[in-house]
């Protein structure tokens, strides 16, 4: 699987606003590639870059090695499902799927196995006469897909395509997609805010975030090991805290010391001070008095498969979010256990602007 | 009691706006000539219409003038939205400004104004700048029921074709018109009808000799006005009535193949 787009060293502003601040992206062939991160965090800008709507102010876009910064999108070996599907109004979704084929001249014959076929892969087979203002919302969302992927190109992008879906039918595509992808063996980059559709569908998430690419990574890396506090934030619930080495692979947080599994090897000597993030659901309760730390339950919520409580620390000021499938009472008195590698300490954000982002959470 | 005097209330309104031109239809068909006496039904002022050569000329000056001006300020007001739509939103406030004007301009003062005009550049007046004038008064109704096509929706279509593979003209062409077609339609039938309505422009920026409907029944009102007038007036109303008639009812009954359709 080799190298299929590059991006490089790419900068972009709107007027005055700095978009992207110097994005460096490679996809390989193949990939499914997320862009992660909240609205305003530059991922659309950066498909619409790869897409050719726009220039990048500075930097260079390169396709299997050859720089294509400056070829229109009319000519790009590349396909785009819209957020709001864009889908032709006047046309019916025949004429819709068909439209690439027709701009490139090809037989009549041709374009109805195409289209057929197409409307196979996205199970609409024989919609091609219906109106498109007659379909569902997830009916549009498909007709999307086939038109995008009809003329085979290299490499598709999906702009949030999930977003206007409601829940159910959102997950239903999610597998929709890892399907099509895997028929169809081409490369995918896909932009979503959603943390979880990013998790499930990708081979690599890049999280971004006010223009700068934050990790890039799998998805069970970056839940995993969030690179700061605005990654570990983003995906999934966590705890986020304040804290300073003490020694070798030894954290302390709100005057407790925990073992931890990083020291000066991964750049975090004694002294050094800290962000950590514990997942709440790797936080173990024991009996008070036989964890690392004890504390009071204070709130307790049932969410499906698990309860989520709320636990303050009774050495500091810290309140612990906790998931657990056992049911503790509010005002239980628990002790609190967390395995060395479930401890993941992270550098302080150096700049200003990521300092800006921390204090934003 | 209120339901029937709501129909009263209605019917009154109806006897308003319906009598006079009742009484001219009856009135084209009377053989006499007075106004307060039937002489019996005849086609006569039909005939007479027909046969007149400056009637003939005025319904073909005003509309080969309505559909030419309508073309034109068609044309050139929908090149106008696409060229404002690619200016920065201040650019665009102050011409949409601009462009309000002249619909609210007095018709007299445009009328005066293009007659000026006309008189500097010491242009002949005749069919050519009546024709000059309707345009220019029509562009901005077009541009007013063209504009509001062009959107977020529309760049999006284009793009979407872009990203499909198609070159820009194309694109335009296949997939922006047929989007901006309601508008420029509605501009064009507006341009058509406020260009056969004019008097006032009409009257000022017309030359010797030269006369639409509106100017000859002006000119006629000051002789006496003859019933084949009327006859004129009523082949008008029972044309736009016709028209009216199967639009609607060919609208209904799309709707109603629409809607038969199963939603699925």
């Amino acid at each position: 699987m080799g190298e299929l787009i590059r991006l490089e060293g790419i900068v972009k502003s709107f007027e005055d606003t700095v978009v992207l601040n110097g994005i460096d992206l490679s996809v390989d062939e193949n990939e499914f590639v997320t862009l992660l991160g909240p609205s305003g965090c530059g991922k659309t800008t950066t498909l619409r870059i790869i897409a050719g709507f726009e220039k990048p102010d500075e930097g260079r876009v390169y396709f299997e090695g050859k720089d294509i910064t400056d070829m229109p999108a009319n000519q790009r070996p590349v396909n785009t499902v819209f957020q709001n599907y864009a889908l032709f109004p006047h046309m019916t979704v025949g004429e819709n799927i068909a439209f690439s084929l027709r701009v490139k001249n090809r037989p009549e014959s041709e374009i109805k196995k195409k289209v057929a076929n197409a409307l196979k892969l996205v199970n609409l087979k024989g919609f091609e006469n219906r109106r498109i203002d007659r379909l569902s919302g997830g009916q549009q969302q498909r007709i999307a897909m086939a038109r995008a992927i009809v003329n085979e190109p290299r490499v598709l992008l999906l702009d949030e395509p999930l977003g206007a879906l409601d829940l159910k039918l959102r997950q239903e595509m999610e597998y929709e997609l890892v399907r099509l992808k895997k028929e169809l063996g081409i490369t995918f980059i896909y932009i979503t805010h959603d943390q979880e559709e990013a998790l499930t569908m990708s081979d690599k998430v890049v999280v971004m975030n006010e223009g700068y690419i934050q990790q890039e990574g799998t998805p069970q890396q970056i839940y995993d090991e969030p690179v700061n506090a605005f990654v570990a934030d983003f995906i999934g619930d966590s705890n986020i805290l304040s804290g300073q080495m003490v020694d070798e692979k030894v954290v302390r947080i709100d005057g407790i010391d925990y073992p931890c599994i990083d020291g000066r090897e991964e750049g975090f000597p004694p002294r050094r001070r800290v962000d950590v993030v514990i997942r709440p659901e790797d936080i173990d309760i024991v009996p008070y008095g036989e964890g690392l730390w004890n504390g009071t339950i204070i709130s307790k919520l049932f969410i499906g498969v698990h309860y989520e409580m709320l636990v303050q620390s009774e050495h500091g000021k810290v309140e612990w979010l906790l998931q657990n499938y056992d049911q503790h009472d509010v005002g239980e008195k628990i002790g609190m256990y967390v395995d060395p590698e479930n401890i993941q300490i992270m550098h302080k954000p150096k700049s200003e602007a990521e300092h800006a982002i921390e204090l934003d959470l | 009691m209120k339901k029937v005097l709501g129909r009263i209330y209605i019917l009154i309104i109806m006897l308003f706006l319906y009598l006079p031109i009742f009484a001219l239809i009856v009135l084209s068909f009377n053989e006499s000539k007075s106004m307060s006496v039937w002489g019996g039904f005849s086609l006569r002022w039909y005939q007479e219409l027909f046969r007149s050569r400056i009637m003939m000329g005025a319904i073909a000056n005003t509309f080969s003038i309505a559909i030419l001006a309508a073309l034109i300020a068609t044309i050139v007001g929908t090149m106008a939205v696409l060229g404002m739509a690619a200016m920065k939103p201040r650019a665009q406030n102050v011409l949409l400004g601009l462009n309000n004007i002249p619909m609210l301009n007095a018709d007299i003062v445009t009328g005066i104004a293009l007659m000026l005009f006309f008189l500097m550049v010491r242009a002949p007046r005749g069919y050519m700048t009546i024709l000059f004038s309707h345009a220019t008064f029509c562009i901005p109704y077009v541009i007013l029921s063209v504009r509001p096509r062009v959107n977020k929706n529309t760049d999006r279509l284009f793009e979407a074709a872009l990203d499909l593979g198609a070159s820009e003209r194309y694109a335009f062409r296949k997939i922006v018109l047929p989007e901006l077609r309601p508008g420029i339609m509605s501009g064009f039938l507006l341009s058509f009808t406020m260009s056969v309505d004019d008097f006032i422009i009409t009257y000022f920026t017309r030359g010797a000799g030269i006369n639409t409907i509106s100017t000859l029944i002006y000119s006629e009102v000051k002789v006496g006005i003859r019933p084949s007038l009327f006859a004129l007036s009523t082949i008008i109303f029972v044309v736009a009535l016709v028209v009216l008639l199967t639009v609607n009812y060919r609208r209904d009954k799309a709707e109603k193949i629409r809607s038969a359709k199963p939603a699925l």
